[in-house]
């Protein structure tokens, strides 16, 4: 970007600012759309008395800003989509995190995360998996899209032979199709997220399918599949464990209440 | 504008809350508390509609709003889900406006609602 235009001045972008960036890029591009005006009417009107270059010149120098003016409005047409897109992303971001330490009730945590999966990513048919004791196969503490009778996530347990799956339950690795998982065989998965608690793996996140119109997971999706791994398990972990200790303390209550009366 | 957002997802009005927030937002979880919410705000200029709800789901709210003529000039853009597309098209029978479809950018959004904006001018 040049320096010292006339018309307009220095542009200048903040760095990621979200819904602001988007307003003062289309300010500015109102500026640079203002500046091309400007030159075509120079163009247009007759060379002045007295300058000492010939019209023939001014013409070329004119034609020459035009075009950088016109390059201009290009780029930042193209830090325009840039922006809208990245602002979407990161509200994606903030409203999938704010929503899922909203609450500490464990229904409503899984279903923020089900409406994440649904609304925010797009997918179609997934099943949350959360591990059990030592030994124990993990349990489908969420399914969406998914029979009851799957001979794989049905049933409310998953029965493991995923290669995709196990591996990632097993390492802890995200795991994401190529291609938006066309090449993908039968049975195996578009993603395999890790759920952690800390740096223990206790489940799994798995995308099945997504919806028609969203051929393929994004670069922007993977971001919103590192935040379901960082603090998915966290959320989900801290209701039910705010949700046993309240049963808890209320039975204690009750005892308490039961032996004053006694 | 005054917007009402009718959805069951708490996500999904979190959203509305930072994708429109230039927009007075008016919140309902279901068709019933929608109507309610639409006779107490006369002045609503347009409803963002969700289908899939509990108690009163998108198209029962489209079929009440036909019968009552102060809610028929508030336009209403549906909120759809892919799967679903004669659910869309029986809200554009029913009087929908316009639908856009989950999952949706920012600018697929407010687009819609500066073309209805434009139109009701």
């Amino acid at each position: 970007m040049s320096e010292g235009r006339p018309g307009g001045g220095r542009l200048t972008v903040a760095a990621v600012s979200g819904g602001d960036l988007v307003v003062q890029l289309r300010s500015t591009l109102d500026r640079a759309a203002e500046l091309v005006r400007v030159l075509e009417a120079n163009l247009a009107a007759p060379t002045q008395a007295g300058e000492p270059r010939t019209a023939a010149e001014r013409v070329v120098e004119l034609e020459s800003r035009l075009h950088a003016a016109e390059a201009d409005v290009k780029e930042l047409a193209e830090r325009l989509v840039d922006s809208e897109h990245q602002a979407g992303r990161l509200m994606n971001l903030y409203v999938a995190t704010y929503q899922l330490h909203a609450s500490l009730d464990p229904e409503e945590v899984q279903q923020t995360i089900a409406e994440i999966a649904l609304n925010l990513l797009g997918a179609r048919r997934f099943a949350l998996l959360l591990r059990g004791d030592e030994g124990e196969p993990c349990e489908v503490a969420l399914a969406e899209g998914i029979d009851d009778d799957d001979p794989i996530y049905g049933g409310g347990r998953y029965r493991g032979g995923v290669g995709t799956v196990d591996a990632t339950l097993d390492d802890g690795v995200l795991r994401v199709a190529r291609g938006g998982g066309e090449e993908i065989g039968e049975g195996e998965v578009l993603a395999a997220v890790p759920l952690r608690v800390q740096d223990t793996i206790v489940g799994a996140l798995v995308v099945l399918e997504l919806l028609a119109h969203k051929p393929l997971l994004r670069t922007e999706d993977r971001d919103l599949l590192d935040l379901l791994s960082a603090h998915a398990a966290s959320a989900l972990f801290a209701a039910r464990l705010y949700s046993a200790k309240d049963r808890r303390l209320r039975s204690l209550e009750s005892l308490v209440r039961l032996a004053r009366g006694a | 504008m005054k917007i009402l957002v009718v959805d069951d997802s708490k996500l999904m009005h979190k959203m509305y809350e930072v994708m429109l927030r230039q927009h007075s937002l008016v919140h309902a979880y279901e068709g019933r508390d929608a109507l309610t919410r639409l006779w107490e705000h006369e002045n609503t200029d347009l409803v963002l509609l969700d289908i899939n709800m509990p108690v009163m789901d998108g198209l029962e709210l489209l079929a009440e709003r036909r019968k009552d003529a102060r809610l028929q000039g508030v336009p209403v853009i549906v909120i759809s889900t892919e799967g679903r597309e004669e659910d869309t098209a029986r809200a554009m029978e029913l009087g929908a406006d316009a639908y856009v479809k989950k999952p949706f950018a920012a600018g697929e959004l407010t687009d819609a609602i500066e073309r209805i904006t434009e139109r009701e001018r």
